[in-house]
């Protein structure tokens, strides 16, 4: 049935297609496979097939699941704060007429930077004895601190670094999605005699929605696939302090090799995050209709 | 009077806070590129030397003494070869997709969901099938593994562009007798070129600064800038000033690109996000 035009338009798609099947599609079935077997790195092929017993086995590991609450609390934190911050420094850029691009310029610098380099970067100036910071904070009279080795820190001096590498991020789509609102409703408010405060609550948050639904979904994701900057600064610890849900799978396939098991436990992982988005897509669309 | 006080003020503080901001995030980078320059005796000195004679023996130690042109090189390959790809595929998919709403929505949400993907998803199977193609430890496997996010990211971004293009204007092409690809070539292309280059830049910054695919499968030949930061520190113990001269590389081009192309950047990354 298809024309000669429609034939010969197919050449757009089809290479796209056949090395997303192979790089995409085929590692994904793979490894779908892989999770009902007790496939290993120590063992030739895929191993036995075993039903759902990795599956199982993640739920009653006080590991996983451990290491599942910490990527659960540290990107509540970190999102949270991040979307606090950046929304108040994309409003200030907002307001500021002069020198709005040499501020920008050096906001979004550390986003560009591979989580490595920050990592690396934090864990000098943070190093207990040669790093700057604690020698700037005796210099005012306080007492340095292990940053990173100390369990009671970790976490906090962790979800600071990913604030400073993250947060330019989140200014750049709100501020965005700031310079893009229509002026009407400002003159409007302004007419009514609202509040600086006012406005900010009635006109620029519920105009912001959309823009921030997407915004922190963003973020929500990406903190959640966290694995970079937990390598470098702490590799999980002190303990397990630090040790984020793709680091215990990233452990478990190439330091225990359990491919199966890890596998397993990456599709929950996935599982979740499709979640997350579809919640997120329905809380956008239900407060569409709402206004 | 008193409202054009108030605003003032608020200005005023705008400044200072938005100066403190900016601050925060410039000291660290400016004082690891100072650390850069230093010897290594300085570099380790606390309290720290504030005015230093600056030395570029740092940056010649890391090209002698580790193979870090090569890494370099790795990098930069890795990430052109696979950009270059990436565009050149992704913009004709994402073509037929603009242009054919029919049957194009499922492609739609698929390409979506694979920005969700998280990479360790896909780190085990990729491992294991380049392990079975005995392909471990070379360029094209980092360039074909870049293309699972590259490809389907480029596809997203140019898909926005070419629907922002009238439709009108390459069926009056092929009205006048040319192909779907010259009327793509001809007309849609130039049209999106600057989209087609903020994105081209986004994707290469992706692979340039990708870590646990290339921690994965390269060895000591494929090893890519990252990996190569990485382990300098495991390798030799704290050698501040030699990592922070290869900190500085590694970020040097990123940022340097992204002065020169900040406005495309910037479109690039919100239009990816927001759409």
């Amino acid at each position: 049935m298809l024309s000669v035009k429609r034939k010969q338009f197919l050449i757009f798609i089809v290479p796209s297609l056949l090395v997303l099947a192979v790089t995409v599609l085929y590692p994904l079935v793979y490894s779908f496979i892989m999770s009902f077997t007790s496939s290993s790195l120590k063992v030739r092929g895929f191993g036995d097939f075993v039903g759902l017993d990795n599956y199982i086995k993640a739920f009653k590991d006080a590991y996983f699941i451990k290491s599942g609450w910490t990527t659960g609390l540290f990107t509540v934190i970190v999102v949270t704060l991040e979307f606090v911050f950046g929304l108040s420094v994309a409003l200030m850029l907002n307001r500021i007429k002069r020198g709005k691009k040499l501020f920008f310029t050096i906001i979004i610098v550390p986003m560009l930077i591979t989580p490595v380099a920050v990592g690396l970067i934090w864990r000098l100036l943070l190093h207990p004895d040669l790093g700057i910071v604690n020698y700037l904070l005796g210099v005012v009279g306080l007492e340095g601190q292990a940053w990173l080795g100390d369990a009671k820190l970790a976490m906090m001096t962790v979800v600071l670094i990913d604030i400073w590498h993250q947060v330019p991020f989140m200014i750049l789509l709100l501020l965005a999605g700031l310079v893009s609102l229509p002026g009407e409703p400002y003159e409007a408010a302004t007419i009514d005699g609202a509040s600086r405060l006012q406005t900010f609550w009635n006109v620029t948050l519920p105009l912001m929605k959309e823009t921030i639904i997407v915004a922190v979904l963003f973020r929500v994701i990406t903190a959640i696939k966290t694995y970079d900057l937990i390598y470098v600064l702490t590799k999980g610890g002190p303990g397990t302090t630090t040790e984020v849900i793709s680091y215990h799978i990233y452990k478990q396939a190439y330091t225990f090799l359990n491919t199966g098991y890890s596998s397993a436990m990456s599709y929950l992982l996935l599982l979740v995050i499709m979640l997350l988005s579809v919640v997120f897509v329905r809380l956008g669309r239900g407060k569409a209709q709402a206004r | 009077m008193t409202a054009k006080r108030s605003e003032r003020l608020l200005d005023s503080l705008t400044y200072i806070a938005l100066t403190v901001c900016a601050l925060i995030f410039l000291l660290p980078i400016l004082w690891i590129v100072r650390t850069s320059f230093t010897t290594k005796a300085i570099a380790y000195q606390i309290p720290p030397k504030w005015f230093i004679t600056p030395t570029l023996d740092n940056y010649r130690d890391i090209f002698t003494d580790n193979p870090f042109g090569k890494y370099f090189m790795n990098s930069m390959v890795v990430s052109l070869v696979s950009t270059v790809i990436a565009v050149f595929l992704g913009a004709m998919a994402a073509y037929w997709i603009a242009r054919r709403v029919k049957g194009g929505n499922f492609l739609r949400i698929a390409i979506l969901g694979t920005q969700m993907l998280p990479p360790i998803v896909m780190v085990i199977p990729i491992f294991m099938m380049i392990k079975k193609l005995n392909l471990l430890d070379s360029w094209v496997a980092l360039i074909a593994t870049y293309l699972s996010f590259s490809l389907p990211y480029m596809i997203w971004l140019l898909m926005g562009f070419f629907e922002a293009i009238p439709k009108d204007l390459d069926e009056a092409c092929e009205i006048d007798g040319c192909t779907k690809m010259q009327a793509f070539t001809k007309v849609v292309l130039p049209l999106a070129a600057p989209g087609i280059m903020a994105a081209g830049i986004l994707s290469f910054l992706m692979a340039w600064n990708e870590f646990l695919f290339a921690l994965v499968l390269t060895g000591t030949g494929a090893r890519t800038l990252p990996v190569a930061i990485a382990n300098m520190e495991t390798q030799q113990g704290v050698m501040i000033a030699q990592l922070c001269a290869a900190t500085v590389i590694i970020i040097l081009p990123v940022v340097v690109l992204s002065l020169f192309i900040q406005k495309y950047l910037v479109n690039g990354m919100t239009m990816g996000s927001v759409k």
